[in-house]
Formats: structure tokens, sequence, C-alpha cells
């Protein structure tokens, strides 16, 4: 459904991807992992278009972009079929709630309002802040902010949703409720490309993950073969830094 | 001693200028704000040229003092007019010349370097965070600019226009120097008639300090107002 061909990426003649091959399938949740500064908040951003990578092709099942020609028709379209969810949940501060998720679905969308409206009501319910609908950013925690990011994102039903780290920025009493929203998405067949640190999460939920050190994937695979038979080196060392300890809270509020 | 009658009826005579001193300030806090924003334009764009004569006009106009630059600007602007009505061909008389014109540009000139700086601090307020954020939904820069950052940008401009509004009112004070009449100018022109000098300043500050109090505590409304959504 989705493919990233031979992407390159540098920033001040420092080459920061070094050629990524990826293939993402309808209903996959593809988790890269791997160690600081190798390059996964590039790629992801990559894929939105937020960095222009100097080399590269995306394909859909019905698109296709080379990234040395792009036109701006280009950058809309792979832009809406994509959703990014940020660290830091980048709400948009003057907006309540339910205005950050309507937002988008009207002026790129151009939806009515009351459309985009119905639309919302349903996402932040599927997130579990149907009672913050008015809430300014400022008002909400920064796990509700967060869950108020990933409403947005699903609003635009993308084919497939960006997840930066959503949970580094929290508080550890806050990251549970963020997991279970992401872990309940995945469930329903939302095609997810995620980075994490939370490696006993990425195991739970994951279809496939990703290995990547400095600028390339050293090995992907399903969760049960990197994290108990990695034939990489590299990929055992990186996860003996890691100790297991998600567990699934049920009770999101 | 003082003479309280004369003080009211200075403060009276002095109410009837008030109404014309906060128009003058609101058009010059307008003009003020349209040339600050063509500057911070200029500035963020790095526009070549322009960029050079803008930045050597805001170091001038921050340099010199406001009654300096007046000065310049009442015997200055005259002749600038004349010289170009003559390149242009057609009739300018400077003694028909209203020096309230020249207060307009020259306190519109003066006031716009700080119009600029607050105009740009209220742009670099908005986390660029939220711009990405916009971009990533597909928004084109101009519905960027003109859903997220302009609507929070202007809300965090506000309070400081409203600021420099008093400013303005109360510099307007230095207007007399070329005989233009705002409150202060009307204070001297009461005492003029009858010497009592003590009685018509104490009106004229009496009046300024009441304005500003007043406004004050409408814009604190306001602001608050508006911040409880940012
Ligand atoms: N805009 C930029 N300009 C210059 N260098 C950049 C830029 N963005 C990222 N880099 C560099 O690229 C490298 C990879 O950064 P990136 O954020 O993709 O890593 P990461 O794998 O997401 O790391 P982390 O786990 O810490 O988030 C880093 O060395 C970073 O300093
Ligand atoms: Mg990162």
């Amino acid at each position: 459904m989705l493919a990233l061909k031979n992407i390159h990426k540098s920033f001040n003649d420092h080459e920061i991807l070094k050629g990524i091959d990826l293939k993402i399938n309808k209903g996959d949740v593809v988790t890269i992992i791997g160690p600081s500064g190798t390059g996964k908040t590039t790629l992801l951003r990559c894929v939105n278009y937020l960095e222009k990578p100097d080399e590269g092709e995306i394909a859909f099942s019905d698109f296709q972009l080379n990234y040395q020609s792009v036109k701006r028709k280009d950058i809309l379209r792979l832009r809406r079929r994509t959703a990014m969810v940020f660290q830091q949940y980048n709400l948009f501060k003057n907006k309540t709630a339910i205005e950050n998720v309507m937002e988008a679905q009207i002026v790129v969308q151009k939806k009515s309002k009351k459309a985009a409206y119905e639309k919302s009501l349903e996402e932040l319910n599927r997130v579990g802040l149907a009672d913050k609908l008015d809430a300014y950013p400022s008002q909400l925690s920064g796990g509700q902010q967060q869950r108020v990011s990933i409403a947005r994102a699903l609003a635009m039903e993308p084919e497939i949703i960006l997840f930066d780290e959503p949970t580094s920025a929290l508080d550890p009493e806050l990251v549970g409720e963020v997991l279970n929203v992401i872990d309940q998405i995945a469930r329903s067949g939302v095609t997810i490309l995620l980075v994490t640190h939370e490696m006993s999460f990425a195991q739970n939920i994951s279809t496939k993950i990703v290995f990547m050190d400095q600028g390339k994937i050293v090995e992907e695979g399903p969760p049960s073969q990197i994290f108990n038979h990695s034939r990489e080196k590299r990929t055992k060392e990186f996860l003996s830094h890691f100790n297991s300890n998600y567990t699934k809270i049920t009770t999101a509020k | 001693m003082f003479e309280s009658n004369i003080f009211f009826q200075d403060f009276s005579g002095i109410l009837t200028v008030v109404p014309y001193t906060l128009g003058l300030a609101l058009l010059i806090l307008i003009l003020g704000i349209l040339i600050g924003g063509i500057l911070t334009l200029i500035d963020q764009y790095k526009i070549p040229f322009l960029f050079q004569v803008a930045a050597v006009c805001l170091s001038f106009l921050r340099g010199t003092p406001l009654l300096v630059q007046l000065y310049l600007a009442y015997y200055g602007m005259p002749k600038l007019i004349l010289f170009f009505a003559g390149l242009l061909n057609f009739k300018f008389d400077p003694n028909q010349f209203d020096p309230v014109i020249t207060v307009i540009v020259s306190y519109s000139i003066c006031f716009s370097a700080f119009q600029s700086e607050i105009i740009r601090g209220a742009f670099m307020s908005v986390s660029y965070g939220q711009i990405e954020a916009a971009h990533s939904l597909g928004f084109s820069s101009v519905q960027t600019l003109r859903r997220i950052v302009i609507p929070q940008a202007i809300i965090e401009a506000l309070p400081n226009f409203l600021n420099s509004y008093l400013t303005i009112i109360k510099s307007l004070s230095l207007a007399f120097m070329v005989s233009v009449v705002d409150i202060l100018a009307k204070a001297k022109l009461e005492s003029a008639l009858n010497f009592r000098y003590l009685e018509s300043f104490a009106a004229a500050a009496a009046v300024y300090w009441l304005l500003c109090a007043m406004l004050t505590v409408v814009f604190r409304r306001y602001e608050q107002n508006i911040r409880k959504k940012a």
C-alpha cells in the first residue's frame, strides 16, 4: 500500500538517511526503533514532506512521487494521505479541542461546518475526550492534548498515521492513556508508522518492527523475531538496554 | 495661591480637545502599525536594498529624540513636497501647509519602529510546531498564515498596540511645538489669557492622568477577555 524507495537525506553535507527502503501494507502497524540521532524522526518527516528528501520515491497504490521532481500539487496530495502526530502535540493554541479537529476538515477538505463538527465529535469520542470539546489546549493535560492531536489526525481519514514518539513528552502517569488510544486505533485497522522508545508497547501492537541505526535499516521483521531471535548483533545490543514493562491499562479516562 | 475655579474652568476647556487628541493618536497608531508591518515584512524576507534602507531608518528613529524628528519634519517636509511638486509640475504653497500633517507623518514613522518590534514579537510567539502541524494537515502557507498564525499574533500584539496608543497620546504634547492644538497646547492657550500657569498645567495633568487611567482599565478588561483563549 505504501512503499518508500531509496530515501536519502543530508543536513549540511552530513548524510542522515542513507537509502531507506520500506514497505507497509494496509492495516500494518510498523514500529521504528533505534538509537537517538539515527534519523527516525527525519524519515517520518520525509514521508509527510515536512522535510524534503534529496533522493528517493514514495509510492501509494495509485499514486507515486519522486522526491527529486515534486510539484506543489503532489505535496498536498501526499499530505492528504498521511497524517502526523507530533511529540509536542502541536495543537492550535487559539482553538478549542473540537475546533482543532474541525479546522483542517474545513480548510483543506472543504467540508461544511456541520459535517466537520460531527466527524470531530466522533473522533474525540474515539479518543475518550467527548467531555472536553470546548477546552483550550492550555486547559488540557499533556495526555489529553496528545489524544486531541490523534483525533485531529484520524479525522482527516489518512491512509497512514505517522507517530513520532507520541508519549515521550508526557509525564509517566499520562503515558498509559495515550498508548491505550493508539493500541485501540491500531486494532481498528488504521495503518500506522510509529517511532517509539516504549519497547514492550511496540512488541505488543506491531505487525512489523524496523531497527534503524546510523541512517540505515539494520533489520526488520515481526516483533517475535526482532525481540527474541534477532540475527543482528547491533539489534541485540540495542535491545539489551531496555527491559519490558508495558502492561496494558484498561481504564483510560 | 491655587484657584480651584480656574482649575475647573481650564479642565473643561481642555476636555474639548480630548476627542481631537484621541482621534489624532488613533490615526497615528494605525498608520504606524501599517508602516511597522511593512518594515517587519522587509526585515523578515530580507528584501535586498530595502532591507538595508529599513535598517538605517530604524537606527535613526531609535537614535534621535522625537522632538528633533518633529522639527526636522516641520521644516523639512514642506521643502521636500515643494521639490517633488516642482518635478511633477503641480502647485504647492508651503504657507498653506497644515502642520498637523507634519505631526501625523513624523509620528507615524517614528512609532512604526516600535510597532514593527511588536509585530515581529507577536509572530515569533506562534510556535513553529503549530505551523508544521498545519502544513502536515495540508494547509497552504497562506491558509496557515490566515487561519493559525495571524489570529494568534493579533491576540499577542493587541495589548502592546494599546500601550503604544497611550504613549502616542502623551507624546502628542510635543505637537504644540509645531502649533497643533492637543491637550497640553490647549492648557498653554488657556493660561495665556490669565497667566494662571499652575492651574492650567495641573488641569492638563489631570486630563492626561484620567484619560490614561480609564483607557488602561478598559484595555485590561479587554486583554483578560482575549487571553482566556491563548
Ligand atoms: N533540521 C536539521 N538541521 C540539521 N541537522 C538536523 C536537522 N534535523 C535533524 N538533524 C540531525 O539529524 C540527525 C538525526 O535526527 P533525528 O531527529 O531524525 O533522529 P532520531 O532518530 O529521531 O533521534 P531521537 O531518538 O533522539 O528522536 C541528528 O544528528 C540531528 O542532529
Ligand atoms: Mg526523533
